[in-house]
């Protein structure tokens, strides 16, 4: 056994594998849209090719209903119409691919040894949940490639690529925004201890802490790529765009079930008057515990990005199951630094598993065999909730900090 | 002489024509009357929850005419919406063929939105078979929270009016009591026929009823839900922050005792 895993966990053996695997699963779900009544392919997959063909059209892409994306991923997915449709899948399980490969050098750059690399960053490559998503149409494999790609830099001191990298990202989704804040304290100078000076020195002292040339040079690349590109989609497609990409996410509130404990309370208060202030306290804990992450945690910022992302999701008003990937791409970056013996870890994944599973029973019932069960659904979704604090807590309690390892530049 | 006697037969054996063509359209018209009138429409609602199928089922007349177009007109309720996309893909594998009256927002709760209209044309093209089945995808919204404790809301669907068009009775006479309505001729919505709508069933159905969840939407319960919500999310906001706080003054005394 430990002969087979050290044969597939070879370099060259682990990436051309995971890209096979993937590339016959994508042939595979060819095969199944044609033949079967279930399809293979993800809804969101030609959404993406419906949005894609508006713009071949000249046309805006957001005639396509449901397109809540940037306009960069329709013409990113362009080919489909004039190639082939599955050029995009391709796309997506190379994205997929190059994330395992972002994995494996920020792990060498962070201490570990190539065989430990390999193994951890194999997690990610022979993951189902990945292959799947990618496999299936999903874009969610592009955003895991940039937020590596950002890591890596930041990890390498590549600040003015890793500035490009984190502006793209945000403009492709708007989840990494919340990474700002740990990013900036990673970056501020650190300030030797001063025994006595407290107060008002003190603040000033650390709010001048974050004027230095290394993160104004990111802030500045950074909002630049994004203010670019939300400048240039603005010209060509007003409001909409502003709306569909970014506004639509931040305010919304999805009554239909999904995995937030918050969708019930949403659903049953969605045309009170006071709906909106219950949103805003649903917002609370999210932002504290963000703040108080970023703070405890910015030395490590692979770490610290992990648990912005884990409890953005678990506290969100709104939860699918694609998100969880925002932070699964994360994890390999993380379990080399935790003290769970292996038991306490698959432990913690059958329960992660379990959670999902209590959901998904009552939601099945209410959507394709029309019980009410939206009650049995929020508890389930709270004590998903639980499930996923309990697991944050057990992460945070056995982690060992990163010993600072050798910066080395990556060619 | 002869001008006057040429000219006479000339309005007789036009007067003929148009009497004969008269004749042929009332012929017509009388069969696409009978045609009409003999012909059974049912609707049968299948599968359970959200996602439902509405199989039409339509028996012409077994004498009716090769030339004869049907359309079928569903009014849809608020409560149900069809995915355009879906049908988009099914129409392709499919004989059917289907045109929208106004453009479908798949989100939009049922209180906040109005029903829509559907033209299914079961054979757009080639001869018209005497049964005809049409299964179309429909799927249930969110409905308002009920606040007196119910735990389901129902949504009545109609079944779908038959309408049928021949080119050979044109102009449209002798039609009573069927009425004549104006809709397009086909799923390319390029131009508007004169179709015959189907007044009475031989056996007249009502609206099938379907049955969606809605949330209990009484005070108590949000209360309740409310209360839970809140102390269940601030229980693990509390103890996220406290594993925070353990690990901030471990790192702290480590930092302490290596100095």
């Amino acid at each position: 056994m430990e002969k087979v895993i050290t044969k597939l966990t070879e370099k060259r053996v682990l990436f051309t594998a995971s890209f096979v695997i993937r590339l016959a699963l994508v042939a595979y779900g060819d095969y199944q849209d044609r033949t079967m009544v279930v399809k293979y392919t993800d809804i969101d997959y030609h959404v993406f090719t419906d949005a894609a063909a508006f713009i071949t059209e000249g046309q805006s892409p957001y005639n396509r209903s449901t397109y809540r994306y940037t306009p960069l991923l329709a013409l990113l997915l362009t080919p489909n119409i004039y190639l082939s449709m599955v050029f995009g899948k391709i796309l997506f399980i190379v994205c997929d691919v190059l994330s395992g490969l972002l994995i494996y050098n920020i792990l060498l750059l962070r201490g570990l040894g190539t065989e430990t690399a390999l193994r951890v960053c194999s997690l990610w490559l022979l993951n189902p949940l990945p292959i799947g998503v990618s496999s299936r149409g999903n874009a969610e494999s592009i955003l895991a490639a940039l937020v590596l790609g950002t890591l890596l830099c930041m990890e390498a001191r590549h600040l003015m690529w890793g500035a490009i990298l984190y502006g793209l990202s945000v403009h492709m989704k708007i989840y990494p925004v919340t990474y700002a804040l740990p990013i900036a304290l990673s970056l501020r100078t650190t300030e030797t201890r001063s025994e006595g000076k407290k107060g008002m020195k003190s603040l000033m002292r650390f709010i001048g802490s974050f004027l230095n040339r290394e993160l104004f040079l990111f802030a500045s690349v950074a909002a630049g790529v994004f203010c670019m590109l939300t400048a240039l989609f603005y010209y060509m497609y007003g409001w909409e765009f502003l709306h569909e990409t970014y506004l639509y996410h931040l305010t919304r509130r999805d009554i239909r079930h999904n995995f937030s404990p918050y969708f019930y309370m949403l659903y049953l208060t969605a045309d009170c008057s006071w709906s909106l202030w219950l949103g805003l306290a649903a917002f609370l804990p999210q932002l504290i515990l963000l703040l108080v992450a970023s703070w405890a945690f910015h030395s490590d910022l692979s770490f610290c990005c992990f648990l912005h992302t884990a409890i953005f999701v678990s506290f969100n008003k709104v939860c699918t199951s694609q998100y969880f990937l925002w932070y699964l791409c994360l994890l390999p970056l993380v379990i080399p630094h935790l003290s769970l013996s292996m038991k306490q870890g698959v432990g913690l994944l059958l329960l992660w598993f379990a959670g999902q599973g209590l959901w998904l029973g009552p939601a099945y019932f209410l959507e394709f065999e029309g019980y009410n069960t939206f009650l049995w659904i929020w508890l389930a979704g709270l004590l998903f909730l639980i499930i996923n604090s309990f697991i944050l807590i057990q992460i945070v309690s056995h982690y060992k900090p990163t010993r600072t390892p050798q910066r080395l530049k990556v060619e | 002489m002869h001008f006057v006697l040429l000219s006479v037969l000339a309005c007789l054996s036009s007067c003929h024509c148009w009497i004969e063509r008269d004749e042929k359209n009332d012929n017509h018209c009388g069969l696409l009357k009978h045609w009409i009138e003999s012909s059974l429409v049912s609707m049968e609602i299948i599968k359970r929850g959200f996602h439902r199928e509405v199989e039409t089922t339509v028996e012409l007349s077994p004498d009716v005419h090769s030339g004869v177009k049907v359309l079928l007109l569903h009014r849809w309720p608020r409560g149900v919406y069809v995915d355009p996309y879906q049908l988009a893909s099914l129409s392709d594998q499919s004989d059917w063929k289907i045109l929208l009256d106004s453009a479908i927002d798949l989100e939009v709760p049922a209180h906040k939105t109005m029903g829509f209209v559907t033209f299914v044309y079961p054979t757009p093209d080639g001869p018209t078979p005497t049964l005809l089945k049409v299964t179309i995808p429909i799927h249930g919204r969110y409905h308002e929270p009920s606040f007196v404790g119910e735990m389901f809301t129902s949504v009545d669907i109609e079944p779908p009016e038959l309408l049928l068009w021949t080119e050979k009775c044109m102009p449209l006479n002798n039609i009573e009591p069927h009425d004549v309505m104006e809709a397009p001729c086909t799923h390319h919505n390029s131009s508007s026929c004169q179709w015959v709508k189907q007044q009475h069933q031989p056996q007249e159905r009502g609206p099938v009823s379907v049955q969606f969840p809605v949330g209990d939407g009484s005070f108590h319960i949000i209360f309740k839900l409310i209360w839970c919500e809140f102390s269940g999310t601030l229980g693990c906001f509390l103890s996220i922050q406290l594993s925070f706080s353990a690990h901030t003054s471990e790192a702290h005394d480590h930092t302490r005792a290596s100095c």
